[in-house]
């Protein structure tokens, strides 16, 4: 049989699933680092209590301590699942390519998860009532795990972008998959940047201390780290960069729109500028001035970063060998894993996929705008929203057109035949592309619909000869968004 | 939909590791996972009542269960995350399914979930001192915490149930022959089976709070009028709550598909019902010995077994209706055999994490225990230390093999 396991798509129409899996990933990052941020203040700051014996320290760790920490904790850790859940609708066998890889990694990191989750808690209750040593012991435990969750997790995540090592797909297992250069670079800029937002986070722990000296001692210390830790992240983003696939980094080159890296390093720039003004003026240093700092550098900062890793690694979510539409694209002999792309080209999508309803399964004048919709759904709307809303929205690579041979060329020519870069080999029977052709029209010109209906009706009442389908030709459209070519 | 389809959803990765293994994992830790929701629900559930109550007996578990729910919440989240991930491995092509057909309940699931813990939180912070009698602020955000987790449980009860039911799948997924992707509905759920899962926290809060009266009779000088509360309360909340959760496993049973019906009258459900009785039972026979010795964390214990075997029976249902309704075999999952990773984490998970936790809980049980600051026996410090090394091995290993099989391999 030839079946391909295509799940069920989830397409949001409003803003696209796209941008919902951001935003939930960008609003974690914030309260995970924020999370670790605190809790390594917290940590240092009760060390100092307990060394210079400093109960005040302590007290104060007792009043904030609770919030901070198990707000941002209890948030870091609902919005964890809360992006698994998220790519999971969103990108099924993307999320599935992790866990059947790495589930053993998934599992550690939860032990450590679980170690670290009631580190928190004893952190917070235990402050003042358990001898000097046993805290300290406890928030070093503490820290080791939670640096522990960030080691297992970051090459599950560099696996998004490739795999560790390029044997991988010959050899298969999950060390070639799990560690290679980009995993490395991604963890140093990553530790560097869990410091950098302690820094920041911590002001607004220290805006709140009421002895000024020490406020003015520590404020300086944490300004210190945070433009050490920010420059040496910003250090280390070429060679980050230069761990990327070719195919990114042509992808960043041509698709990325120039302002994102102005803006990462405008708020970068700003970053640092904020530590040096701490830095001078320690005293101006209040809760407000600091939380809209953390805000505005997590939010600024992370949404391109997050977006960029998303874009970066088109056409494909998972491996290199896993497309955007959750085709397989690549064989990975190493896993006894082949490309689906033969039985797409074979039977095509009507036929090849578990989820499609049966009655779109032959393509008829009658049925071919549904059958259109369904396959925009199934191939397209990964990438790009079908309405006027949403990420990338298709009916504007279009410019209006309705012309539905014109746009079936384009389909043929530069999508089945896998020309377009950042894009899936999206092959697709004749009539396929025509039903799609027709859709795509149709989002400019819903009359279109009938007219087609119309035609081929009477085109077939006419000699009962379906109409002859135009032969694919060389593509070359005016459309600046669909050039560049797959070399 | 047939099992050729079924298969062909599975990932073509294959599993790295017996499939049996994530199938008794998934199992193990759900169980673990509902004992912390019915712990969360029932803490709340008194939390409530006593925050509404004039009686200081109330106000004094009231303040104690808030508390207990606030750790309860973290702790179910984290054990949540387990059987997330072991079922995802053997179950991926009805799991997948049945998410994506509800998209938007999945991610309401989180937001939910915020607002129920943000709320929960906003109560905490409002009543700092039920105890002493200081009028509770906003109920109401303590009430909508609840209504929110309930509505968290009921997403998961129906992702859960949809995966049950794949011929009904393209008929959500397509009503009429035109594709509907908005993920905008729960399809199917069944309220006796929710029922269950969610009564089971009366008796189980109560063996908790048989469990909690030990723990403090620790204390020196503790208030027996407190005490006493305590027992005459669970003693009337085990046997109350028991009953209804069987009455509900019954209206569960009965109304099983019909391909499945005959699982009602089979071993599983005739074993979990006479395991919750025993568990009922259990205080009632220990009577005066739960205040001696280790005795009166006994019954909690056993609630957990039996909750245990609850999850297998639930597990049992899903085989039946997988394997025997629609041919889907979990257990014959493609094997890649990954040793190194597979032995790593079993690795991990005994000693590290067995080694660690004994160490925190340890403190956190003596300290709890003592009045004034606790200051650990050098055993415990060892304990500590041994703790400590063993998660700096760990990370040390990362590196040393991370950076050979990246430069030097
Ligand atoms: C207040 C919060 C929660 C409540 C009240 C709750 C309640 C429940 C209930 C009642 C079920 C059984 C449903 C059924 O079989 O009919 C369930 C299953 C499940 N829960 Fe939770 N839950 C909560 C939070 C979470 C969280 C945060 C996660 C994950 C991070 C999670 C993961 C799961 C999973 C994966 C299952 C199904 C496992 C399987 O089918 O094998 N839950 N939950």
């Amino acid at each position: 049989m030839d079946l391909i396991g295509l799940y069920p798509t989830w397409y949001e129409p409003g803003i696209g699933s796209g941008y919902v899996i951001a935003i939930i990933a960008t609003i974690h990052v914030l309260f995970s680092h924020t999370a670790v941020g605190a809790a390594l203040l917290f940590t240092y700051l009760a060390y100092l209590g307990y060394r210079d014996d400093r109960p005040e320290l302590i007290d104060f760790i007792k009043k904030y301590g609770m919030f901070l920490l198990v707000f941002s904790y209890i948030l870091g850790s609902i919005t964890g699942p809360g992006i698994w859940y998220s790519t999971t609708v969103g990108s099924p066998r993307g999320i599935s390519a992790l866990i059947h890889n790495f589930v053993w990694k998934w599992a550690t990191e939860w032990v450590f998860f679980v170690i670290e989750v009631v580190g928190v808690y004893m952190m917070v209750y235990l402050v003042g009532k358990v001898d000097k040593a046993t805290y300290l012991r406890i928030a070093i435990t503490f820290g080791l795990a939670s640096f522990a969750t960030m080691l297992a997790i970051v090459g599950i995540l560099s696996f998004m972008m490739e795999p560790g090592m390029p044997e991988w797909t010959e050899k298969g297992g999950y060390l070639l998959g799990f560690y290679g250069d980009n995993t490395f670079a991604q963890l140093a800029i990553r530790s560097m940047f869990m410091l950098t937002i302690t820094a920041v986070v911590g002001g607004i722990v220290v805006a709140g201390l009421k002895d000024q000296v020490f406020k003015t001692w520590l404020a300086r210390r944490l300004a210190v780290l945070g433009i050490v830790t920010a420059t040496i992240g910003m250090l280390l983003y070429p060679w980050y960069l230069s761990t990327l696939p070719a195919q990114a980094q042509i992808v960043m080159e041509n698709r990325i729109p120039a302002y994102y890296s102005t803006a990462i390093l405008s708020v970068l720039l700003a970053t640092i500028a904020y530590f040096v003004f701490t830095l001078i003026k320690p005293r101006m240093l209040t809760a407000s001035i600091a939380g809209f700092a953390t805000l505005a550098i997590l939010i600024l900062g992370l949404f391109p970063g997050e977006t960029i890793r998303e874009s970066a690694r088109k056409p494909y979510v998972a491996g290199e060998y896993l497309y955007s539409n959750q085709v397989i694209g690549k064989d990975v002999p190493g896993m006894t894993i082949k490309s689906e792309i033969p039985t797409l080209e074979k039977v095509g999508f009507t036929h090849a996929s578990v989820f499609w309803p049966e009655t779109q399964r032959e393509i008829t004048p009658q049925n071919a705008a549904e059958v259109g919709r369904s396959l925009a759904i199934a191939a397209c709307s990964n990438c790009h929203s079908l309405s006027p809303t949403g990420i990338r929205p298709i009916a504007s690579y279009f410019g209006g057109m309705t012309d539905i041979p014109r746009i079936q060329n384009y389909l043929i020519g530069a999508l089945s035949t896998g020309n377009t870069m950042y894009m899936p080999k999206i092959p697709l029977k004749e009539k396929e592309a025509e039903a799609l052709a027709l859709y795509l029209a149709s989002l400019a010109d819903p009359t279109v619909v009938a007219k087609f209906v119309d035609e081929k009706t009477r085109a077939a009442e006419a000699d009962a000869v379906k109409a002859a389908p135009s032969k694919p030709v060389a593509v070359s459209m005016a459309n600046p968004l669909h050039t560049g070519s797959k070399e | 939909m047939d099992a050729s389809a079924l298969y062909a959803l599975r990932d073509p990765l294959g599993v790295p590791a017996a499939p049996i293994i994530f199938l008794i994992l998934g199992v193990l830790t759900w169980a673990l996972h509902i004992a912390a929701v019915h712990i969360l629900l029932g803490a709340s559930g008194l939390t409530l009542t006593g925050a509404l109550s004039k009686n200081p007996h109330w106000r004094r578990l009231a303040d104690a269960m808030i508390g207990t729910a606030k750790v309860a919440l973290s702790v179910a989240i984290v054990l949540g995350v387990a059987p997330l991930l072991f079922v995802q491995v053997v179950y991926d092509p009805f799991w997948y399914t049945s998410n994506v057909l509800s998209a938007w309940w999945v991610i309401g699931f989180i937001v939910f979930l915020i607002i129920g813990s943000l709320a929960l939180f906003i109560f905490y912070g409002l009543n700092q001192s039920m105890k002493s009698g200081a009028k509770t602020r906003c109920p109401g955000s303590l009430i909508a915490a609840i209504a929110f987790f309930l509505v968290v449980g009921f997403i998961m009860h129906a992702l859960s149930v949809q995966m049950l039911h794949p011929e009904k799948w393209m008929a959500w997924y397509a009503p009429g022959g035109i594709i509907d992707a908005s993920g905008r509905s729960l399809h199917e759920y069944n309220f006796w089976r929710f029922g269950f899962f969610i009564s089971l926290s009366v008796p189980v809060i109560g063996l908790w709070m048989i469990a909690y009266r030990r723990y403090i009779m620790g204390r020196t000088q503790e208030d027996s009028g407190y005490l006493d509360f305590l027992r005459s309360l669970s003693m009337k909340l085990i046997p109350i709550g028991g009953v209804i959760s069987l009455v509900l496993l019954a209206g569960w049973m009965m109304t099983l598909p019909a391909n499945v019906a005959g699982f009602a009258t089979g071993i599983w459900p005739a074993s979990t019902a006479a395991i919750l009785l025993l568990a009922v039972a259990l205080p009632f026979v220990l009577a005066k010995k739960l205040d001696q010795g280790y005795w009166g964390f006994a019954p909690f214990a056993f609630g957990a077994v039996a909750l245990i075997v609850v999850a297998v029976m639930r597990e049992m249902l899903r085989w039946v209706t997988l394997f025997g309704v629609h041919g889907y075999n979990a257990l014959d999952y493609k094997l890649h055999m990954d040793w190194y990773s597979t032995l790593m984490f079993f690795l991990t998970f005994g000693v590290i994490g067995g080694g660690v936790l004994a160490y925190l809980l340890t403190v956190a049980w003596k300290a709890g225990q003592t009045k004034g600051v606790y200051t650990a026996s050098p055993m415990v410090n060892r304990m500590g230390t041994l703790g400590i090394s063993l998660l700096g091995i760990w990370i040390i290993q990362y590196f040393v093999i991370g950076l050979w099989v990246a430069y030097a391999g």
